[in-house]
C-alpha cells in the first residue's frame, strides 16, 4: 500500500528489482575528490538541490573533511536521477540503501 | 589596482568574457583534444562516467545503471566541450553557454587532474619537469573554474539568508 502512495508519477521503469525492502529509502553519497574545487561543489548542490549556501557549505565541508557525505535520499529512481545530475557535473556520486 | 573579473554579468543577462588570446586558443585546443577523449577507455576519461552503485553484489545494479545512462552522460560531455569549442572567441556568452563551459572546464581538469594523478596535499611540480606545463594547464583551469563558479553562484537564490527589514 505504501509504495502506491509515494510511488512518484514519473516512476515507470519496472526492470530494477526493488523486492528487497522497498521501504528503506536510498541515500545518494557525494565522496571526495581531491580535484573539484570547494567552491564549485559548494555550487553544484546549492543548484541541483536548491539548497541553501549554508547547508551546501556544510555539506561540502563533510566531503572534504570526513571524506562522504550523504546529499540526498529517497526512493531508488529518485536518487538514480540525483546521482546521474551529480555525474553530470563531475562529482564522485554513489547510491546505497538506508539501513 | 584591483583585479577584474574575466567574466562579468552584463545588465542584459548575458555574460562578457575578456581572456586573453592564447587562453581562448589553449581552450579551444583542449576542447579539440577532449572529444576522442571522452569516448576513449583512457583511465582518465572513465573519471567522468563515476559508478553509481559500489561494493559487493552491486555489479548488476551497476550494468543497469550504466545501460541506462551511458549515452545521455556521453552526448552531456560532448556537448558541454562542443559548445566550449564553438564559442571560445566569443566576446559574450549566455547563461546556458556559460554552464556548458563551466562543464566542459570541469571534465578537463578531471582528465588533466586525473592524469597528473593530483593529491589535495601535492607539492608544485619541480621546475623543468616534464608535467610542468600540464600543472600549468590544471591551474589555469582552475582559476577559470573558480571564476565561472563565482559569476554563476551570484545568480543562486539563498533561502538560507533570512529576509532583512530596511
Amino acid at each position: 500500500m505504501s509504495d502506491v502512495k509515494t510511488a512518484p508519477v514519473e516512476d515507470v521503469r519496472t526492470d530494477l528489482d526493488e523486492s528487497v525492502a522497498p521501504d528503506r529509502p536510498w541515500l545518494v553519497i557525494v565522496w571526495n575528490d581531491p580535484i573539484n574545487l570547494m567552491s564549485f561543489v559548494t555550487f553544484v548542490f546549492q543548484q541541483l538541490f536548491g539548497y541553501s549556501k549554508e547547508k551546501a557549505t556544510k555539506l561540502m565541508m563533510d566531503v572534504h573533511v570526513k571524506g562522504r557525505a550523504v546529499v540526498s535520499s529517497g526512493t531508488r529512481d529518485r536518487a538514480e536521477l540525483d546521482v546521474y545530475r551529480l555525474h553530470e557535473h563531475g562529482l564522485w556520486a554513489t547510491m546505497e540503501q538506508s539501513g | 589596482m584591483a583585479f577584474a573579473s574575466p567574466i562579468r554579468r552584463r545588465r542584459d543577462g548575458r555574460f562578457s568574457v575578456r581572456l586573453p588570446a592564447e587562453v581562448r586558443t589553449l581552450l579551444g585546443s583542449l576542447a579539440e583534444q577532449m572529444v576522442p577523449m571522452i569516448d576513449s577507455d583512457d583511465p582518465a576519461a572513465t573519471r567522468l562516467f563515476p559508478p553509481a552503485y559500489i561494493g559487493e553484489e552491486a555489479d548488476d545494479a551497476e550494468k543497469q545503471y550504466r545501460k541506462l545512462v551511458d549515452g545521455a552522460l556521453h552526448n552531456h560531455h560532448h556537448q558541454a566541450v562542443s559548445t566550449l569549442a564553438e564559442t571560445v572567441n566569443a566576446d559574450s556568452l549566455s547563461a546556458d553557454e556559460l554552464s556548458s563551459w563551466l562543464s566542459a572546464v570541469g571534465s578537463m581538469r578531471l582528465v588533466i587532474g586525473t592524469r597528473l594523478d593530483v593529491s589535495e596535499d601535492m607539492e608544485p611540480p619541480v621546475p623543468g619537469s616534464p608535467s610542468e606545463s600540464e600543472h600549468a594547464v590544471f591551474d589555469l583551469l582552475g582559476m577559470l573554474q573558480a571564476t565561472i563558479v563565482d559569476v554563476l553562484a551570484a545568480d543562486l537564490p539563498d533561502e538560507g539568508e533570512p529576509a532583512r527589514a530596511l
